[in-house]
């Protein structure tokens, strides 16, 4: 039931702000040495494979989150959680931390040189640096 | 308004697998079953498991539950401890600890971990139990019942470096694994203390990673009645050498070695690996090749798969004397010495219909050979012929 709750919920929002012509971009701190990534580098991060960066993630149920793993990783939604459930649950790893929006993502890579992040194009100022534009 | 109550309803809706406050995480996972064979000639069990299932279905197989806290004192300090319930050595539920840790981030690169942890012995071996971190609903109980032993309190490092497109990992583990062993036909669970090093190196491009392991243990069990039984009689019966050759008190050197490869290319999965156990000196434990293949397409977040595996015996370490009559003493010894030996094949699929739930589907036909393979209470002369298993689980984390 909560399910086909959530499920409405999040088409009532799909048809309200439409995101789908959004690009969504990779970034990082101005003052990251980084300038650009491929695709599969970036996505190491976001998956436990590199602790080099530190992974800004955005809500679990977020669109952009879906499109970020599917562009990146071509991964869903569950086959990112099995990947973290076999780190976390041999008390490996920690998933990253999730922020709330595209603006708090950005703050948080902003202020750190080792984070690394998406966002929305659109969304873009000069506190942090795009290294990766996902088509 | 109206963005409001639906951006808190949304906020409500999210079942991600970890809440944190405070630096306090508590996740979880778990599988719901239920399983059943087409015979009631035999058990079919998971590895080291006392009761399985025959010809009625049961949950016990399969079902079970992972409780999980962590805390982050800092980014460099943090503890970890785990609960799993489930039916093992005993044919009730138990509750064991299965991780309770302490990890420090030495740098990005490299962490130290202390504590109780899972053992690097096969590919999925510190998550076999974690259902919806596999794909298969169970590991292949031909690979995963060579080895009893699945915790260790210990130390062990884990270090991984990114060269240009790889990723390498290595995990090094010294400590001392204890656990009981469940013993078919019999009424005793001795327990086992077993010193373990191991090793496994791994290496990753894209999402495929080939992974080896070796691990070393001193496996001692002193409590074993039926073994001791055999022992004491051969020596006072005169055979000093293959008593002593057949205790495992003090303990015996074994070693498990390991290649795997696991992932996905494209739409194609899969999980492929052999293991190997072999007596470092004479012991009463068989020497065992295991391997299982298994490969799977994705479509959509639907995933079928199909899995080959094997296991047989390669071997005794122990040499028999020229006059060792035929006697029951002497049957029992062969008894012991000698491996099970089976295959399976089995076909499922696993369907992620739901936010972090996945419903699995398998049908396992199993092939018994010697003793009744990995089965449980079978016939004296053991189980021939196939033994078809089906099972249904729902495997979620929260």
């Amino acid at each position: 039931m909560n399910k086909l709750i959530c499920a409405m919920i999040a088409i009532a929002f799909a048809s309200a702000t439409p995101l789908s012509a959004a690009e969504t971009v990779v970034i990082v701190s101005q003052r990251s040495p980084l300038t650009r990534m491929f695709p599969l580098q970036a996505a190491q991060f976001f998956l436990g494979q590199s602790a080099l960066f530190t992974a800004i993630d955005q809500a679990d149920n977020s669109p952009i989150r879906a499109e970020f793993y599917l562009k990146a990783a071509d991964m869903d939604a569950g086959q990112v959680k099995a990947i973290w459930a076999k780190l976390v649950f041999t008390g490996k790893a920690r998933p990253p931390k999730q922020y709330a929006s595209s603006a708090e993502v950005k703050r948080a890579v902003a202020a750190d040189p080792k984070a690394i992040g998406y966002i929305e194009k659109s969304d873009v100022d000069d506190t942090v640096k795009v290294i990766l534009t996902l088509h | 308004m109206k963005r409001l109550v639906m951006l808190l309803l949304a906020a409500s809706c999210s079942a991600f697998a970890e809440t944190s406050t405070n630096g306090i995480s508590v996740s979880g996972f778990g599988t719901i079953g239920a399983a059943r064979s087409d015979t009631d000639k035999a058990q079919f069990v998971r590895s080291n498991q006392a009761e399985g299932v025959a010809d009625t279905a049961k949950i016990g197989l399969d079902s079970n539950l992972g409780l999980q806290a962590s805390f982050e004192f800092n980014d460099v300090v943090s503890v970890t401890t785990q609960v799993l319930t489930r039916k093992s050595t005993s044919p009730s539920y138990t509750t064991e600890l299965t991780l309770a840790l302490v990890q420090v981030k030495i740098d990005d690169e490299l962490n130290l971990r202390v504590g109780r942890m899972g053992l690097p012995t096969f590919l999925i071996s510190d998550y076999q139990n974690v259902g919806y971190a596999n794909t298969l609903m169970r590991p292949p109980v031909e690979m995963y019942s060579q080895t009893p032993m699945e915790t260790a309190n210990g130390v062990d490092f884990n270090y991984q470096h990114a060269f240009d497109s790889w990723n390498f990992t290595a995990q090094g583990l010294a400590g001392v694994s204890r656990g009981k062993l469940f013993r078919s036909g019999t009424s005793d669970t001795p327990t086992f203390r077993a010193p373990v090093v191991a090793l496994a190196l791994g290496a990753q491009v894209g999402f495929m990673t080939l992974r080896i392991s070796h691990l070393v243990t001193n496996f001692t069990s002193k409590d074993n009645v039926g073994l001791n039984h055999i022992v004491t009689a051969l020596e006072n019966t005169g055979f000093a050498q293959l008593s002593s050759d057949m205790t495992l008190t003090p303990g015996k050197k074994i070693a498990f070695t390991a290649i795997g490869l696991t992932g996905k290319w494209l739409n194609i999965v899969v999980q492929s690996e052999y293991g190997q156990r072999r007596n470092k000196e004479q012991s009463p434990i068989s020497d065992t090749d295991a391997w299982y293949s298994m490969v799977g397409y994705r479509v959509g977040n639907m995933l079928p798969y199909y899995s080959h595996a094997d296991f047989k015996g390669v071997g005794s370490s122990v040499p028999l004397p020229a006059n060792f009559a035929t006697n029951a003493l002497s049957s029992a010894v062969r008894g012991v010495l000698a491996s099970a030996a089976q295959s399976s094949d089995a076909l499922g699929v696993r369907w992620d219909f739901a936010r972090s739930v996945a419903l699995k589907v398998q049908v396992d036909r199993i092939k018994p050979t010697v003793k009744s393979g990995t089965l449980i209470d079978g016939p004296p002369a053991g189980l021939r012929g196939t033994v078809t298993v089906v099972g249904a689980t729902l495997d979620f984390v929260f």
